[in-house]
């Protein structure tokens, strides 16, 4: 799903790819770029499940409003995925209500 | 804490604009954006701009922001990013959220240039992944280089859905159908224009029903709506979709006037600050710039952010009254000859029949998203003549006229008033050079030779996908509608630094064909 | 009397609607007809459905259903959704830890 040419932004620039983990899966992404980007990237939609429906939710504003993309990223929960850069090794699993699967 | 003469809420091009406008006045100025890159949304348009040489017409949006920064960057204005404005106070205090602090900063003046935030609208299925905001698929594409989906349904044809269904296509996307409720196109119609001619099907006076999947989106349903917004039963239709991109409008994000206690107003554009001409809320010192004052397009929110800008050094006794209000002069009239047109500010809501020419709106492309052959020969920047010339697709009253700045031989003229539809004047001898082709940010001018030779006539068409077709590639010509309608060759393939990336494609055609191709796709070569 | 606040008004009869079931406010799962209803039982203005309900009061602060839940309220109320009070703005204006929230940087 990456664009590797574009007619008018050219060829995107070379960054760095850094590996992470999704739900315990080892993935690959870009440094810097927000988690959200890498996980599309790498096809996956679902970041997290709601608390009262249980339903899916994914990327919805990808500027950091809407809240809908948060995760559990080291542990910590409702962080905003879109927003946040990716960094090597970090830990980024999906969340079911406000924490993860275990104690969500 | 920390004093300043201005603080400015917002790094997009209405809060840097006025950074810029105070800080040459000699105010010591800061900015706070709550994102991560200074420019707002500057760096997601990768259009060109409409209007004239003074809002920065033909030059894309992101281009548009990197010249802010720099003009901000030597001008001496403070920008701080990562820094979210929590609350706005009476006495000019703020609060920013930075580095896992609050901050408390005091100024003498603010500047509230917070921009809009996307409208939604809920409906089946709206919260399954897949259905994103217009500004999202931007971000995804635009800034991060990632597709949003293969297969994308957009809703909302005014600008913001017309340009990023484009800009899906230029990323390599498909754009399975443009639905809007409305019964007409919104947006520009040369927006439309190029959309429509890449094939993109459009469905007005329609409306998602449902969107389907379980975990994500796998297809969308839309039907047709009646007078009064509903479903009119067996009219549903089903598109296999992965994406839908939802662009139904902007609202002002106008919460911290409100906090501050400047009186507000709700009009049906959204809820804003109330504000003098010069951008002056109702409380001494606080202003508002920018679509958090009422929605328009980036390069109004440019000159606004100015007039604020130079409007605070005047409250503060930076800049003399007769300084202040020659600037504001100035600036008004640039900001009028924006205001103008179809789609100016007070004929929102309102049909409008006729050009300021006298002649009748195409009504194919307010419903279908392209001129049909039968109306286009009414606008007068559409003519037939010897030899190569241009035919300018224009046919509705907007702010823009790079066309006439382009020409060398001032073959096209909009003449003074900015909105005029443009004509082409065959005396002036047009070369063929092209300029006009690429600098028209609706690409709607052609180059035409019907004497290209015995039976067949030339075509010069803007191009701004990838890959490029060369010179001998074989394909199909496509029609306003996006049709195939005849086979097509090209001749010429012209990318230079002058067009900025619009790439000029010429294509030899049945002659027969010289007013109706439009937009050529490529034969798929077997491996 | 400000039609704003008017308690005598009297509503049409509830009747539930085929898209009642419709998600609203995204953070908190409010339904449009949780919403619709809370009219219904007295809630005319967006403070009240705002506490009665958690709309608009989950993470994202009703970024994307203030206007939504505007619309549906004006419309059970039969009046324009300009006529409307705006729910108060109140700093934070973005969701932020209360460990951030209490970390006030002292005069130095």
């Amino acid at each position: 799903m990456r664009i590797t040419e574009h007619p008018v932004l050219g060829t995107m620039e070379e960054k760095k790819t850094i590996t992470f983990t999704y739900d315990g899966t080892p993935i690959t992404g870009y440094e810097g770029e927000p988690i959200a980007i890498a996980l599309e990237a790498a096809g996956i939609m679902i970041h997290r499940y709601t608390k009262k429906n249980h339903e899916p939710r994914g990327i919805f504003c990808a500027i950091g409003r809407c809240t809908d993309c948060v995760m559990v990223v080291d542990g910590k929960p409702n962080v905003r995925t879109c927003i946040t850069p990716l960094k090597e090794g970090m830990d980024v699993r999906t969340q079911y209500g406000v924490g993860t699967k275990e104690n969500g | 804490m920390t004093r300043y003469d201005l603080m400015i809420i917002g790094a997009g091009p209405a809060g840097l604009s006025a950074a810029i406008e105070a800080a040459a006045c000699g105010l010591k100025v800061i900015v706070f954006d709550e994102n991560a890159k200074p420019g707002g949304q500057l760096f997601k348009q990768i259009h060109k701009f409409f209007g004239s040489k003074e809002h920065k017409a033909k030059i894309r949006g992101y281009q548009i922001g990197e010249e802010l920064l720099k003009e901000a960057n030597e001008n001496g204005v403070e920008v701080v990013l990562n820094a979210t404005v929590a609350g706005l106070y009476q006495d000019k205090e703020i609060t920013v959220t930075i580095d896992q602090e609050i901050r408390h900063y005091k100024g003498d003046a603010v500047i509230v240039a917070t921009g809009a935030s996307e409208n939604m609208v809920p409906f089946e299925g709206w919260t399954l992944p897949g259905v994103i905001g217009a500004g999202a698929a931007q971000t995804m594409m635009n800034l991060h280089g990632v597709r949003p989906g293969n297969k994308v349904l957009m809703l909302g044809s005014g600008n913001v859905g017309l340009v990023v269904s484009f800009q899906l296509l230029q990323a390599g996307c498909e754009v399975v159908a443009l639905v809007d409720a409305a019964p007409k196109v919104g947006g520009y119609g040369v927006h439309a224009a190029k959309v429509a001619r890449c094939g993109v099907p459009f469905y007005l006076s329609h409306t998602i029903i449902k969107a389907e999947g379980t975990d994500r989106v796998t297809g969308v349903t839309i039907g047709e709506v009646d007078k009064n917004w509903q479903v009119i039963k067996g009219s549903s239709k089903h598109f296999e979709a992965d994406t839908i991109c939802l662009a139904v409008g902007l609202s002002p994000m106008s919460q911290l006037t409100k906090m501050a206690g400047c009186a507000m107003k709700d009009t049906p554009t959204g809820y804003v600050p109330v504000c003098d001409e010069t951008g002056a809320t109702s409380i001494p010192g606080i202003f508002a710039a920018g679509d958090v004052s009422g929605i328009e397009e980036a390069s109004s929110a440019m000159i606004e952010g100015r007039i604020a800008g130079i409007s605070a050094a005047e409250y503060l006794g930076f800049a003399t009254r007769e300084k202040q209000e020659e600037r504001v002069k100035e600036l008004k009239e640039a900001l009028v000859s924006l205001r103008e047109g179809m789609f100016a500010p007070e004929n929102r809501g309102k049909t409008v029949e006729k050009t300021d020419e006298g002649i009748d709106v195409s009504l194919n492309l307010l419903k279908k998203g392209y001129v049909a052959d039968s109306e286009i020969s009414r606008f007068p920047g559409v003519t037939r003549g010897k030899g190569i010339h241009p035919v300018i697709e224009c046919t509705q009253n907007i702010p823009c006229n790079p066309c006439q700045d382009s020409c060398p031989r001032k073959c096209i003229l909009v003449g003074n008033k900015i909105t005029a539809l443009p004509i082409f004047q065959e005396e002036k001898g047009c070369t063929g050079c092209g300029l006009c082709v690429s600098s028209c940010s609706g690409q709607a001018i052609f180059l035409i030779n019907e004497e290209l030779e015995p039976g067949f006539a030339s075509i010069t068409m803007p191009y701004e996908f990838l890959p490029l077709p060369e010179p001998g590639d074989m394909g199909a010509g496509l029609d306003r509608s996006g049709a195939e309608v005849c086979e097509a060759v090209v001749i010429e393939v012209k990318s230079k630094k002058a067009y900025d990336r619009t790439s000029l494609l010429t294509i030899k055609v049945p002659v027969d064909m010289a007013m109706k191709a439009r937009f050529f796709r490529r034969q798929e070569v077997e491996a | 009397m400000s039609k704003r606040n008017d308690r005598s008004r009297e509503l049409k009869e509830f009747m539930q609607e085929p898209d009642d079931g419709l998600i609203i406010c995204r953070c908190e799962e409010v339904t449009k007809g949780e919403i619709r209803k809370a009219v219904h039982e007295g809630m005319f203005t967006l403070t009240e459905i705002r506490r009665f309900l958690r709309s608009g009061m989950g993470l994202c602060q009703g970024q994307t259903c203030g206007n939504l839940v505007k619309r549906i309220v004006a419309k059970e109320l039969g009046v324009s959704p300009l006529e409307l009070e705006p729910a108060p703005s109140r700093a934070p204006m973005r969701p932020i830890e209360m460990k951030v929230l209490g970390n006030e940087r002292r005069e130095e």
